[in-house]
């Protein structure tokens, strides 16, 4: 599917912006490491999507509605077994007071370093990215950093430098340093995004995990889009 | 990114051969007679046609009913007449054949909604006729080497190697004082204004090209043609070092945006990260932009952040190691090679290491010569930074101690300081590393006055001097960034 389509057709829907699986969708089209998931419509369908994919999984309702899932009990982490994601299933489904695309059944990825990617437009700038320490102190550290699409990965990396609290992509607590060579990639493709897809206002990849091998993930991911385009 | 200066449109508005002057009077108070008093007071070598719809003469030069009465058409007009009758006023320059102007006069886009409309129209009038102009609500331009100052506040100084462009015109007129008192100046510098013609980005183009300037100041509030000026900026950088200071403008239009992204780009992490894309260093205020431009200009490529320090007392060492390892510069150990080759310059009463304290010795010349030059010479320095403690007044009554008659103090203060002053010069002429100095003396004291005269950048403490160094590294790190970029493209390409 060509990113255009995505887009088109969440335009089509009247949609202020992508669903998490869409989303995950187009930027996996620009290269982006994503989480493996599958969207399911049934409990049963939960259950065999998290065989093919192998326990512990996440749970997470599914729709371009749902901005910000944290806080509404949409999200089940780490769920080890049938049961587990079958319960799971059901308390997602009554929670949820919204139609949903579906219930996505995801990788679990573990790591304890978040990162925060994102794309927005500046009147005078453009389409501009941002690099940002993430997780749940993300407010409290409001270490951010941006640069104008387009760059290169030299540029990409002097972002990185540019950090405040830079360190923890580096070897930290038993854990790899990131692979700087695909984070810088990761950062000059979302500039790339900006550029193509006028049609996208902002994006958001939060969080963008670093596994303990330091393998930079894009574990949840935002696509807005911009009202009145066609 | 142009060769010359004389292909961009502000070589006219900077380098002009002849003004026509619109709003010069014989009432002193009026701004315009003031600009024009200012041209004279700096001695302008080209033609000046003031025009007046009554006078004859305005401040002794003979004046022009209209435009259309000029025996020639002038390079520059300059506008300082009511915002009304500035649109007609361009037009009829435009009919004459003039092709560049500064409007000085305000009233225009910064009131809002007439003003709006009456920028439209000079903007309009401007395109019909192909004329350039800066403005309008700024004060224009110095360019003191061409005798050029076209602004209300006379210029005072001499010209330097700082070339700025500034959003504020308070930061080039009431500037020339506070430059001129500490050794350093203008090559030339242009206030902007509302940018409705030449904006801040064709400054940078023509600092860029221009031989006189050696390192670009900015003052930002906003950047209109965004793109442009990163582009601009990393085709300066690899040339010429460029220093802004930034005062965060409005808030941007994304700041209402759904996403997390949106939330977090205020406008002052945007452009800490677009300075740094376009090579630019930031500075925290507008004395510290003059501070990083003074060093940057004095020496643009520094190589590498290793800092020997030399004092002749602990406290100021201290305070210097202090804030150089706070500025993120490292202080390497001395090689032990160093240390042989200056213990015998250094009592036991001093200290070998770094930093490196004299404490008080018998050979003054050891301290401004043999001992730096040690110190330059070791592999693992970058720099030296030199502590300046010996007042004009100290130095005098050593002389007199001496028994020096009363009537040769004067002159020997004069030898003794061109004795020091030249040794250091001859350091710096014989070693390929930076020399910087701080001091708690005045920059009137003479042997820090003569020195600074000679392009050694000596700061007012440490911290000013670490801050410094920190960023002509900075500079270099991005300058190399930019090239390495570049490279990258080219092998790319082929």
């Amino acid at each position: 599917m060509r990113a255009d389509d995505l887009i088109q057709s969440g335009l089509a829907r009247g949609q202020k912006a992508l669903s998490e699986y869409e989303s995950k969708k187009l930027l996996g089209l620009y290269g982006v490491p994503v989480t493996r998931e599958k969207l399911s419509q049934s409990a049963d369908e939960a259950v065999s999507a998290a065989g093919s994919l192998g326990f512990p999984v996440v749970l997470k309702a599914c729709s371009p509605e749902l901005m910000h899932k944290s806080e509404r009990g949409c999200i089940e982490l780490n769920l080890r077994s049938e049961e587990d994601v079958r319960a799971a299933y059901e308390r997602i489904i009554r929670s949820v007071d919204l139609e949903l695309e579906g219930v996505l059944v995801q990788e679990m990825v573990a790591g304890q370093r978040e990162l925060v990617v994102g794309l927005n437009r500046d009147p005078q700038f453009g389409p501009c990215v941002m690099l940002g320490i993430g997780g749940m102190m993300a407010e409290v550290f409001q270490d951010t950093v941006f640069r104008m699409a387009p760059f290169d990965t030299i540029e990409a990396r002097d972002m990185t430098e540019e950090l405040r609290f830079k360190t923890i992509l580096g070897a930290f607590r038993g854990q790899k340093p990131v692979d700087m060579e695909v984070l810088c990639r990761v950062l000059t493709a979302v500039g790339q995004f900006g550029l193509e897809l006028e049609t996208v206002s902002e994006l958001d990849i939060n969080p963008m995990i670093i596994t303990p091998e330091g393998r930079p993930v894009a574990v949840d991911a935002l696509v807005v889009l911009k009202r009145n385009s066609k | 990114m142009i060769e010359s200066i004389k292909s961009s449109p502000l070589y006219a508005i900077a380098n002009p051969k002849s003004i026509a002057i619109f709003g010069a009077s014989n009432n002193a108070t009026s701004m315009g007679t003031g600009l024009l008093g200012s041209l004279l007071a700096l001695g302008f070598q080209g033609e000046i046609y003031p025009v007046h719809p009554k006078e004859n003469q305005v401040l002794n030069l003979k004046a022009y009913r209209s435009i259309f009465d000029l025996p020639k058409v002038p390079d520059l007009a300059l506008i300082v007449l009511p915002t009304r009758l500035v649109p007609e006023t361009m037009e009829a320059c435009g009919r004459k054949g003039i092709k560049h102007a500064i409007v000085i006069s305000g009233g225009f886009k910064e009131v809002g909604t007439d003003g709006v409309d009456l920028e439209k129209d000079l903007v309009a009038v401007a395109n019909k006729y192909g004329i350039r102009f800066l403005g309008p609500n700024c004060i224009g331009v110095a360019n003191p080497r061409y005798k050029l100052n076209t602004t209300f506040m006379v210029f005072e100084g001499a010209p330097g190697f700082i070339g700025m462009a500034s959003q504020s015109g308070s930061f080039v007129t009431q500037m020339f004082s506070y430059l001129s008192r500490h050794a350093i100046g203008f090559s030339t510098a242009f206030s902007v204004g509302n940018e409705a013609n030449i904006d801040i980005v064709d400054c940078m183009e023509y600092l860029g090209a221009c031989p006189d300037t050696r390192v670009i100041a900015l003052y930002i509030e906003g950047i209109r043609r965004g793109r442009a000026f990163v582009e601009m900026a990393r085709s300066i950088v690899p040339k010429k070092p460029i220093v802004a200071f930034y005062i965060g403008g409005s808030e941007t239009g994304s700041r209402a945006g759904l996403s997390h992204t949106g939330a977090m780009a205020g406008p002052d992490k945007l452009y800490e990260g677009i300075f740094r894309q376009g090579g630019i260093i930031r500075a925290r205020s507008m004395m510290e932009l003059f501070d990083l431009c003074r060093m940057l200009g004095s020496f643009p490529g520094i190589t590498g952040r290793r800092v020997m320090i030399q004092t002749h007392s602990g406290g100021p060492g201290a305070e210097a190691a202090d804030a150089c390892g706070r500025a993120g510069l490292e202080l390497p150990p001395l090689s032990p090679e160093t240390i042989k080759k200056l213990s015998p310059f250094v009592p036991h009463t001093g200290s070998i290491s770094n930093p490196l304290d004299f404490t008080f010795g018998r050979n003054i010349a050891d301290y401004y010569w043999g001992i730096p030059k040690v110190l330059l010479e070791d592999k693992s320095t970058d720099l030296l930074l030199f502590y300046f403690s010996m007042s004009g007044g100290t130095l005098e009554r050593t002389i007199r101690q001496l028994g020096v008659p009363q009537d040769q103090i004067p002159e020997k203060i004069v030898e003794m300081i061109n004795l020091q002053s030249d040794s250091i010069i001859r350091l710096l002429e014989t070693h390929d590393k930076p020399f910087v100095g701080y001091t708690f003396l005045s920059l009137k004291d003479q042997l820090v006055r003569s020195l600074v005269e000679r392009g050694i950048p000596i700061f007012p403490g440490p911290e000013r001097a670490a801050r410094a160094i920190e960023a002509a590294y900075r500079h270099t790190c991005l300058r190399d960034k930019i090239l390495a970029s570049a490279s990258h493209k080219e092998a790319a390409s082929r």
